[in-house]
């Protein structure tokens, strides 16, 4: 079943198309990653699906509507969006940082009611938050300010999350922490969780569903048997990959590459 | 480990800006500055009360006879009013580059250091308590007081826990201009001068002698060097504290000097002609926008188009409603605010 | 309140701390009203003040308090509610420390608007004097319509930071049109113009303080109703949207509240730009980054430093009288310095 269905869609920025005429359905209740080179219009794509940028062409629909046409504050409820570089203003806790993350089911003054209080707690809980609660934000380490910033997403309670390389800047045992975090979200609730990542590896063990970019257009999209192909590999990073399995999900992983002779 | 892995982000990131900065267009850029600097200069000593032709400008400079009046207007009056023009010019847009570059903040400029209030607020003193002073030596005072303001800022932002961090600078900067500015507001308020300054900095370059150019030239010409001199440094800066340190750049000294630069330039071109703010804002945006980011490039423009600026704001000063002069600044205004505002609207993310 | 039950005991203790520090500022701002109402070239008592307050006082002790000095003070305090929450918001959806209404160049289209008036109608003949908060809001309101417009792009709306180089570039402008104007000015009128611009509450007058309270009236409740909007607006325009904030709706509708506080305090203040950037600044040391604490908290910061700039400016040099918009700066100016320097960042 589909969720978001990107339809012939071109972005860019004024006169230059960063992403050309792309359709590719996100399944509903599952992982769903986009790779590809730098540059390639990853964020982008992430971007117009979280209607931050707008489509100079073709268009995203959530659930069969065109997700422009809706209420943004409508979206926001189905749909909750980390990008890649926050930043928080100074002075702000961790809780009330997380408590924003209540604001389109909030109307008027919105002050706090029991519904939103379990949903932020629980964020906080499910993120390992809870000893910090009360600290600046600036005062906590990357990885911790990483899951913060999670949690306020998690307390939008949104079935679908968008997230922009959230493992950036974080050590492997972090890095590990948010995706099982990310894959418990999907395992044990059914959220639909969208991503852009960098590590191939992460990407094939913690998807269903991926999604290859090369030049602002698809190359390649399926499960991770049929995208983390070394042909693949080639198509979209012009490199000659060896191939293994991973012990933990199975899924085909990329033990070790070397750039291609004529690579650029 | 880090500091290692934070070099080699930062080598990145300048490999990054040096492919968005744009040498050939620098050097032409340079060129063409140049050549209409020198022939702006040529067509601001030819226009004037009594019209000479760009020919008798040529040998009066360089076949000097002083039997003839033109000559002697060229040499006593007019000359070092455009010279004065020219390193005015320079300066505040040097100045202003410096600022932009080492706060990260495209809205900086030398008057953020405190410099225009505190020699707006000695200007201020020196006409309420000492009522006809000399010229030479309200220049001087003004001096003072635009490096009391710097000072001031500077030693705040300094002993401050955490160090002198760009917000910082700013924001000191901005409460030391109010302080400043009010003082010598109310200063003006109570004793009446208020006009009376504003005479004083209508009046530009006008009053410009040689003996001032030969005063001031030595010290502009000594901090020129060490802006060329930090200009590498200050991209450094501009790329953030971080990746400056990562690069091996001690960056509390280079801002001690970048702020020793600032103050000789701005705080003499501010004792000049008093606080024509705009040119040390405006130009090195212009000059980023034609150079890229690379701050030799964009200091050495600078120079040059923050002197064609001013040169040509003063001739027209001069020549809109003979024989009475309209104030160099609103003539800055005129010219720079619409390009700006161009600038704001074509290359926002540029800026 | 069952919700608290909800918040941990440092929550409680953040919330009680934060209500604690707005009735403080309250208290202080009653206190300076009191001390405000005994400051004057005619003495009165702080019983008699109190008593005329109650309706006790001689026909001379009503007109000096009910005539001169309580509207000027309520101006006064009106003006820096005014001016402060107008920077804050504008600190809010610029993500700019240095954003106050003067960069909108509010403070500069109102006091061209003045001053043009006043080279026409010389502030000798009296009459039209009421006109000129009209003109000046005129002025503060058509000077930001010009950069709203000026930084306005199709398909992409209004940045921040071109609102911001626009409306440097546009006070620039004026500034200097400004100084065209200054030296055709003759010196009685240029003292005029001059106190006017360095800020001092000289419309003390009930009419002043009735063409000032509506706009407070409709746009403070606005504003704090939008506390949460500048909460979301703080994190990014992606985080915003993310968050289901029509940002550029949101932000025009800020924007517009902002500029009409500004504008409509700059008219009978004159610019007391400087209480705009600061009273911010300190609210947020005082109470943290929630606009539902920032707002109001910046609002009684800068009516209470207003209030005490013009008690002082009227007492200091008596007779004559220092324009609150200076002693604002030497009063405000050290105490934030001392904060930059004692506050980490």
């Amino acid at each position: 079943m589909t969720v978001l269905e990107i339809e012939h869609v071109a972005i860019g920025y004024s006169s230059t198309l960063i992403v050309d005429d792309l359709s590719v359905a996100i399944p509903k209740g599952q992982i769903s990653t986009i790779i590809g080179p730098n540059g390639c219009g990853k964020s982008t794509l992430l971007k117009a699906v979280a209607r931050v940028l707008r489509t100079q062409d073709g268009a995203v629909y959530l659930d069969g509507k065109a997700i422009h046409q809706l209420k943004t504050k409508e979206v926001a409820k189905r749909m909750a969006i980390l990008p890649q570089t926050a930043t928080a203003p100074g002075g702000l806790t961790v809780f009330e940082l997380v408590s924003y993350g209540r604001f389109p089911h909030q109307t008027g003054f919105g002050t706090l009611r029991k519904e939103d209080y379990e949903y932020i707690h629980w964020a906080i809980d499910v993120t390992g938050l809870r000893e910090f609660s009360d600290r600046p934000i600036e005062a906590l380490s990357g990885g911790q300010r990483q899951r913060v910033w999670i949690a306020m997403a998690l307390a939008q309670g949104t079935d679908i999350l968008i997230l922009d390389e959230p493992t950036t800047y974080l050590d492997l045992a972090h890095q590990l922490d948010i995706l099982l975090l990310l894959q418990k979200l999907n395992k044990e609730e059914g959220r639909t969780i969208v991503m852009v990542l960098h590590d191939l590896n992460h990407a094939s063990r913690f998807s269903q569903f991926m999604i290859a970019m090369r030049d602002g257009q698809l190359v390649v999209n399926g499960n991770p048997d049929e995208v983390m192909t070394k042909e693949n590999l080639q198509k979209v990073f012009n490199i000659d990959a060896t191939m293994a399995l991973c012990p933990y999900s199975n899924n085909p992983i990329c033990l070790s590459y070397q750039l291609y002779e004529n690579a650029e | 480990m880090t500091t290692s892995a934070e070099a080699v982000e930062g080598l990145g990131k300048l490999e990054e800006l040096q492919r968005r900065s744009h040498p050939v267009r620098a050097v032409v850029a340079l060129i063409v500055g140049l050549i209409t600097l020198i022939f702006a200069i040529g067509l601001s000593i030819s226009f004037g009360a009594a019209d000479i032709s760009l020919g008798t400008v040529w040998t009066a400079v360089f076949h000097f006879s002083p039997d003839l009046t033109a000559h002697q207007i060229i040499r006593d009056i007019r000359l070092p009013r455009v010279l004065g023009a020219a390193l005015v010019g320079g300066c505040f847009a040097v100045a202003g580059a410096i600022m932009q570059g080492m706060t990260r903040n495209p809205l900086a400029d030398s008057g953020l250091l405190g410099l225009n209030s505190g020699a707006a607020f000695m200007l201020a003193v020196c006409f309420a308590f000492f009522p006809g002073l000399p010229y030479m030596f309200l220049i001087l005072w003004s001096f003072v007081g635009a490096g009391l303001g710097v000072v001031i800022v500077y030693g705040i932002g300094s002993i401050a826990k955490g160090g002198l961090t760009p917000m910082r600078l700013v924001l000191a900067g901005a409460a030391v201009s109010a302080l400043l500015g009010a003082l010598g507001e109310g200063i003006a308020l109570y004793y009446r001068i208020g006009q009376d300054l504003a005479f004083w900095y209508a009046g530009g370059v006008s009053g410009t002698k040689w003996y001032h150019l030969q005063i001031l030239s030595p010290w502009i010409l000594v901090a020129m060097i060490g802006a060329l001199i930090l200009s590498r440094s200050i991209t450094l800066l501009s790329l953030g504290e971080e990746i400056a340190i990562g690069l091996g750049q001690r960056t509390g000294v280079i801002k001690v000097w970048g702020m020793i630069v600032v103050l000789i330039l701005a705080g003499a071109a501010v004792s000049v002609v008093g606080a024509v703010g705009f040119v040390g804002l405006i130009i090195p945006h212009i000059t980023r926008y034609i150079v890229g980011h690379d701050y030799r490039w964009i200091i050495s423009c600078s120079l040059v188009y923050g002197a064609l600026l001013v040169v040509l704001a003063d001739l027209f000063a001069r020549t809109i409603n003979p024989p009475y002069e309209v104030p160099i600044g609103a003539i800055i205004a005129f010219i720079g605010v619409p390009f700006f505002l161009y600038l704001a609207r074509k290359g926002g993310k540029e800026l | 309140m069952n919700n608290n039950s909800f918040l941990t005991a440092s929550q409680q203790k953040a919330r009680k701390k934060n209500f604690f520090i707005l009735s403080i500022l309250v208290v202080f701002i009653v206190i300076t009203f009191v001390i405000s109402m005994n400051t004057g070239v005619i003495k009165l008592t702080p019983m008699e003040v109190i008593r005329t307050l109650f309706g006790f006082g001689d026909a001379q002790q009503q007109l000096i308090l009910y005539e001169f000095r309580l509207p000027r003070i309520i101006i006064a305090v009106l003006v820096g509610m005014g001016l402060a929450t107008s920077g804050a918001i504008l600190q809010g959806i610029s993500k700019n420390a240095l954003a106050d209404p003067g960069i909108l160049g509010i403070n500069a289209g109102a006091g061209l608007a003045v001053m043009l008036f006043i080279s026409f109608f010389p502030a000798t003949t009296a009459a039209p004097v009421y006109l000129l908060p009209v003109l000046a809001f005129v002025g503060a309101g058509l000077t930001a319509i010009v950069i709203y417009t000026l930084s306005y792009k199709r398909h992409e709306g209004i940045t921040p930071m071109r609102l911001l180089l626009t409306g440097i570039a546009v006070a620039a402008g004026i500034s200097s049109a400004m100084i065209v104007l200054t030296l055709r000015l003759s010196p009685e009128n240029y003292q005029f113009v001059a106190t006017w611009l360095a800020g001092s509450i000289w419309g003390s007058n009930w009419k002043f303080v009735l063409s000032l309270l509506p706009w407070l009236l409709i746009l403070f409740p606005f504003v704090y109703a939008k506390s949460r909007v500048l909460n979301i607006l703080n994190l990014g325009d992606l985080t915003a949207v993310g968050l289901g904030a029509s940002i550029e709706k949101e932000r025009r509708w800020l924007l517009a509240a902002s500029v009409g506080l500004a504008g409509a305090s700059v008219s009978v203040s004159g610019g007391i730009g400087f209480v705009g950037l600061i009273a911010p600044h300190l609210a947020r040391q005082l109470v943290g980054a929630k606009h539902q604490f920032l707002l109001p908290a910046s609002a009684l910061v800068g009516g209470l430093l207003v209030l005490l700039a013009d008690t002082i400016g009227r007492s200091i040099l008596e007779p004559s009288e220092i324009p609150a918009g200076i002693v604002v700066a030497v009063l405000g100016a050290p105490y934030f310095l001392y904060l930059l320097a004692r506050v980490k960042e």
